[in-house]
């Protein structure tokens, strides 16, 4: 009898109590209008009426009475996704843990709960990033840019699919982009050295800036089977990179005949330098790893937000370390006049206890990014001073 | 009686655990500091040096001092012995050996010279090195058995050349991501190499066949330089970690010290990495000028 009655009281809570859960979830809308949380796509737990798997009612740490902040919310249902973005190039906002910089957290009109439409989202970052060009690639004219581009993580730059050539002939057909190009030597490939695959003011979306020798042809460069030129055809013409490249430190590095090809697009470019992207995007290219240390740092260098190395490093040589434009004392009093006229004693004369070598600004401050105020080394009360001042 | 059981239970799975632990991790570093060659000795600290050479039949340390143009000589205790500037000639000299006949050849990045030096006639000669039209742009270099092997920077391959400065083999890496950035022979005549983008380190048969590669880019950011140890350990120097990351002969991965900072044990963008006949495991950093020697 008593197991019966057992049996009985089981079977009620299993029946009773999700359904109790579920109203209790409800008593949210008694207050929140459930009318902000509807759209086309609701996110599940929200529809399930699992306001809980987020927000605490009573008390909680974060705003929002959320349970955690930023993606470790998230994350604590896709935790999948959270292996998965760690790997290759990671977007930033997902790298700093900022999913509701693209995606609504309740309910969206826009699959997979983006905020709006695609190139509304993109271009909400990418702002310097024209709209509209003079002849516009389809797909961006369409805001299709995962045609290209993966949202979260990728293993190729610029966060593209797939290798850029294998991405464009995912499109067009091979036969159709050898009857465009009759007078390409050798096979065609490396669309985006000519091509902007957004749009230029050319036809045929060829990029803006064309590099001399290539707009009166091929043969300056290549030889009759296509064969490029190596590094030095480039430097016959452009002696004084020759003469740079001739130093301690240079970017004459790399595997491959030609070096120069790394960085620059020996056909045509956006921009006068004839550089293949951003500088940011060209020094990312090899510089991954240094990009991704001081890319959270909570305070970083003007010039390194903005991602204009050039500010600070030479480009092909240098005769000091990192590559930099002058001394740690020159380069820095370029922009900062007061510094390099009253502060603590820099210069020539002034050596480094522990090293015997000269003091300059990068003895104390690291420009790519600290977590310490004025992106110093260490923190400025006291751990600072105490590696040189041992009896502070 | 039951409780003191549950004790010694309890102390028994503890040292298990610990145990388990232990074992799991990596080995510790065995190395500490054993001296600084440095500049000052000199009347003037060194500046960004590049390199350094160890004359095994002299027992001395050769330090080329590129921002000072000059090479320094020190005894195997570590002590200053001599500053040669060659008459203030050299431009940017970056790396050394010295041959047989007493000559010693200099790396220039400046004049982008193979520059033979006699010091007892003081006649400095500039090699311009070239294979046909191509020009060398010659990086890091070593001596064995009357033959350069120069690190060529233009294609990130190795030439070995002979005593007439031709080019007689080229030495590449086909699965290396970028040219080779550092190499290191050992006796029995292999070539250990390193590819920077690629995080790769790759061994060559005396022959010159590609025999074997192993990644590193777990642990390594930046490498720069290798030195192989015994039982072939590799030795991967992280200028911007500031660290060595130690390999097995297999490539696994056994442990990682020093870090990055300017005090003594501390590394500053360190640029080269060589073992001293001495046991000595020498690191050159170009950042805080000077040289800093380890050992077991």
């Amino acid at each position: 009898m008593l197991h019966y009655h057992r049996m009985v009281v089981i079977f009620w809570l299993a029946v009773v109590l999700p359904g109790a859960a579920a109203a209790a979830e409800n008593i949210c809308f008694d207050c929140h209008d459930k009318g902000s949380f509807s759209g086309n796509i609701v996110h599940q737990p929200l529809a399930d009426g699992q306001c809980k798997a987020c927000h605490n009612p009573h008390v909680a740490h974060f705003k929002g009475l959320l349970e955690k902040e930023g993606a470790d919310l998230c994350y604590a249902c896709h935790g999948k996704e959270k292996e998965k973005f760690k790997e290759g190039l990671v977007h930033q906002p997902v790298r700093g843990g900022k999913c509701l910089a693209c995606h609504e957290p309740h309910a969206s009109a826009n699959s997979g709960l983006l905020k709006s439409n695609l190139d509304k989202i993109c271009f909400s970052c990418h702002d310097k990033l024209p709209q509209k060009y003079g002849h516009t690639h389809s797909p961006f004219a369409k805001g299709q840019c995962f045609a290209c581009h993966r949202p979260h993580q990728a293993a190729y730059g610029q966060l593209l699919k797939d290798e850029p050539d294998k991405i464009c002939q995912s499109c067009h057909k091979p036969q159709d982009l050898q009857q465009g190009h009759a007078d390409y030597p050798g096979q065609l490939r490396n669309c985006l050295s000519c091509h902007n695959p957004h749009g230029s003011e050319r036809k045929g979306i060829v990029r803006n800036v064309l590099h001399a020798p290539y707009a009166k042809g091929c043969k300056d460069c290549h030889d009759q089977k296509g064969t490029q030129g190596n590094t030095q055809s480039c430097l016959r013409c452009h002696e004084k990179v020759a003469t740079e490249m001739h130093a301690r430190h240079s970017h004459l590095t790399g595997k491959g005949g030609n070096k120069c090809v790394d960085c620059h697009s020996p056909h045509a470019a956006d921009e006068k330098n004839l550089l293949k992207g951003s500088q940011v995007e060209v020094c990312r290219a090899c510089h991954r790893d240094t990009m991704a240390r001081y890319a959270d740092k909570l305070y970083k260098h003007p010039e390194a937000k903005a991602g204009t190395c050039t500010s600070c490093h030479e480009v092909h040589g240098s005769n000091r370390v990192a590559m930099l434009r002058g001394d740690g004392n020159a380069i820095c009093t370029q922009c900062h006049e007061t510094q390099g006229k009253f502060t603590h004693p820099v210069g020539e004369k002034i050596l480094d206890a522990r090293t015997g070598q000269m003091v300059t600004c990068i003895s104390c401050h690291l420009p790519m990014g600290s977590d310490f105020k004025n992106e110093l080394i260490y923190s400025g009360s006291k751990d600072l001073c105490v590696q040189c001042h041992k009896r502070y | 009686m039951k409780f003191v059981n549950k004790i010694l239970g309890l102390a028994a799975l503890l040292t298990v655990a610990n145990f388990i632990g232990v074992s799991t991790s990596y080995a510790a570093d065995p190395w500490a500091w054993r001296a600084t060659l440095e500049g000052t000795s000199s009347g003037q600290a060194m500046s960004m040096p590049t390199a350094l050479y160890v004359d095994v039949e002299r027992q001395r340390y050769y330090v080329i001092d590129s921002g000072g143009n000059r090479l320094l000589s020190f005894s195997r205790e570590g002590g200053f012995l001599h500053t040669f500037t060659a008459e203030g000639k050299l431009q940017i000299p970056y790396d050394m050996v010295r041959d047989e006949k007493d000559l010693l050849w200099v790396i220039e990045k400046g004049r982008n010279s193979l520059t033979s030096v006699d010091v007892k006639s003081k006649e400095i000669t500039l090699h311009t090195l070239k294979e046909g039209d191509r020009t060398l742009v010659p990086d890091r270099m070593d001596y064995k058995n009357g033959q350069f092997y120069i690190l060529d920077k233009a294609s990130g391959e190795i030439a070995v050349i002979d005593g007439n400065l031709s080019v007689n083999k080229w030495i590449s890496c086909p699965e290396c991501v970028s040219g080779i950035v550092d190499f290191k022979l050992t006796n029995d005549g292999r070539l250990w190499a390193l590819d920077q983008l690629g995080k790769k380190v790759v061994q060559f048969d005396s022959g010159g066949a590609l025999t074997k590669s192993f990644a590193v880019g777990l642990q390594v950011e930046f490498p720069v330089s290798l030195a192989i140890g015994p039982a072939d350990n590799a030795y991967v120097l992280d200028r911007h970690k500031g660290n060595i990351a130690v390999f097995d002969a297999q490539g696994e991965f056994k442990y990682a010290f020093l870090g990055k900072g300017w005090s003594r044990g501390e590394l500053y963008y360190p640029i080269e990495i060589l073992f001293d006949p001495w046991g000595g495991l020498c690191v050159v950093e170009e950042g805080s000028g000077r040289v800093e020697i380890f050992g077991r």
